[in-house]
């Protein structure tokens, strides 16, 4: 069965909605990822994500330079356009990039103006298996008290990423998708801390 | 000839640059996203705003609440409960606790909202700054540079000239420390709600084309001066004539046959649910 792109990608923009305004609440896609009979070579979350914000009217980039076959699918899904990462609304971030490549990104991206803070790039990252017992300390906007995070992203791309969200409300918003179609976002607000490293 | 309108009216092109637009909203706190705000089978300014953000975000197993003024009854709640319901086939509520979504118009329900709910409210005026300058282009700006003199001197005039502020509605507030926004035109006895709120606070208006939002857990702050602290509207040993509620917003209203004012709950379904109970013990009691 093909995945619904009315009532299946609303499920996944809610839970997306929620995790956004809840940053470090894991969301589930589960339930509509077993609906995907494509075979792509990113994870169900990541795809469903893509799905559910690109069209026409945006751009996207991809870092990978051997993923031309997820480039074209993409822009054949959804009409979005492929663009270089300093023009791109949305970076898709896969397993294979390395470290260097993605901080390299993350210094890159358009995180909007002081007029039009909205200018700014979203990332859909594929992450390892994401938890609520991990190295991130995370407080702000949509966390009660504080919040544990484990991501696949390192120390060096953490402190990257507070470089880039410093001055807010320029920033960049975060979509991190396992391959257990779990989910979890890191808007620009939410501050993250590192603790225990060694 | 009837029309066989998608599901929840928009095509998913419409539905996909206004979800694109809450993440911004969401992930800026009270910064107003510009959007590409659609026509509507209502006229702009009946609450098109938050329309286009109740059917963008609906899903089939949603529960909907629609209310106006605090009522579930009134014409503009039932024509968008209507419209929603017809396209989208969504269940339909009067109780707060119930919904999934409630969109409302210039009230935050007295039940306190629960952190699976999303509210979304209906805005005329998203730019608090509109009333000192006209040009877009300006608020902009203003915005950006954290320029919020113009709102203070409007506080300011007003003591000046009423000895307090006399914001009616629509009190300016400050979200998470840096955007002043227009919670829309709640009544000050609402501005608190707002402040970390369980529920997503989703604002729309339709007519200015914009679209912004207070996440949950976030710091909302009325403007005041230290010496003329924020003051909420006050129904001082005044009760509802129905229920009896004392500590919710009432409406003053004239009593027909005896000329008397009387003072009555605004959110009629808490009014409701409140007699209810009354009438419920009364049952349970006659039987005992």
């Amino acid at each position: 069965m093909a995945i619904d792109q009315v009532h299946d990608l609303q499920q996944v923009y809610r839970k997306i909605l929620h995790s956004m305004s809840r940053p470090g609440t894991i969301s589930s896609l589960s339930e509509v990822a077993e609906h995907i009979d494509f075979n792509l070579t990113c994870n169900d979350a990541t795809f469903l994500s893509a799905m559910t914000f690109l069209d026409a009217e945006v751009t996207f980039h991809i870092l990978s330079k051997d993923k031309q076959n997820l480039i074209e699918k993409i822009s054949e899904y959804t009409s979005a356009r492929y663009a270089p990462i300093s023009e791109a609304d949305f970076v898709i971030i896969l397993r294979e990039d390395t470290d260097a490549a993605i901080q390299n990104a993350l210094e890159q991206c358009k995180n909007g103006n002081l007029i039009d803070p909205q200018q700014s790039s979203t990332w859909i990252i594929e992450s390892t298996l994401l938890s609520n017992t991990g190295e991130l300390t995370l407080t702000g906007p949509g966390i009660q008290h504080t919040s544990q995070l484990h991501t696949s992203f390192s120390p060096s791309m953490w402190q990257v990423r507070n470089e880039r969200t410093k001055e807010y409300p320029l920033g960049i918003d975060l979509i991190f998708a396992d391959d257990a179609a779990q989910i979890v976002c890191i808007p620009r607000t939410t501050s993250v801390k590192m603790m225990g490293v060694s | 000839m009837k029309a066989n309108t998608h599901f929840a009216f928009f095509d998913e092109g419409s539905k996909k640059e206004i979800r694109r637009a809450i993440m911004k909203a969401v992930a800026i706190p009270g910064y107003q996203v510009p959007f590409a705000s659609r026509e509507m089978p209502i006229a702009r300014g009946w609450g098109t705003g938050g329309l286009q953000i109740t059917l963008s975000i609906i899903g089939k197993n949603d529960v909907l609440k629609v209310i106006d003024q605090g009522a579930d009854e009134s014409v503009n709640a039932v024509s968008i409960k209507k419209m929603v319901h017809e396209t989208t086939g969504v269940e339909l509520t009067d109780r707060t606790e119930e919904a999934d979504i409630i969109q409302s118009r210039h009230r935050i329900p007295e039940v306190a909202l629960t952190k699976d709910q999303i509210i979304v409210l209906q805005v005329p005026t998203p730019e608090p700054l509109r009333g000192v300058e006209a040009s877009e282009y300006v608020t902009k700006r203003m915005h950006s540079e954290d320029d919020y003199s113009g709102v203070w001197l409007m506080l300011f005039e007003q003591i000046m000239k009423y000895g307090k502020t006399a914001t009616t509605a629509d009190h300016p507030v400050y979200v998470n420390h840096r955007y002043v926004m227009a919670p829309s035109p709640i009544p000050r006895f609402d501005n608190s709600k707002m402040h970390q709120s369980d529920a997503l606070i989703l604002l729309g208006a339709g007519r200015e084309k914009k679209i912004y939002a207070v996440p949950p857990y976030t710091d909302v702050k009325s403007l005041a001066f230290e010496d003329y602290p924020f003051t909420v509207e006050a129904f001082e040993d005044k009760q509802c004539h129905l229920c009896g509620s004392a500590d919710v917003f009432l409406d003053e209203l004239i009593d027909h046959h005896t000329g008397e004012t009387i003072h009555q709950c605004n959110d009629t379904s808490y009014c409701m649910e409140q007699l209810n109970k009354v009438e419920k013990a009364e049952v349970e009691s006659s039987y005992a």
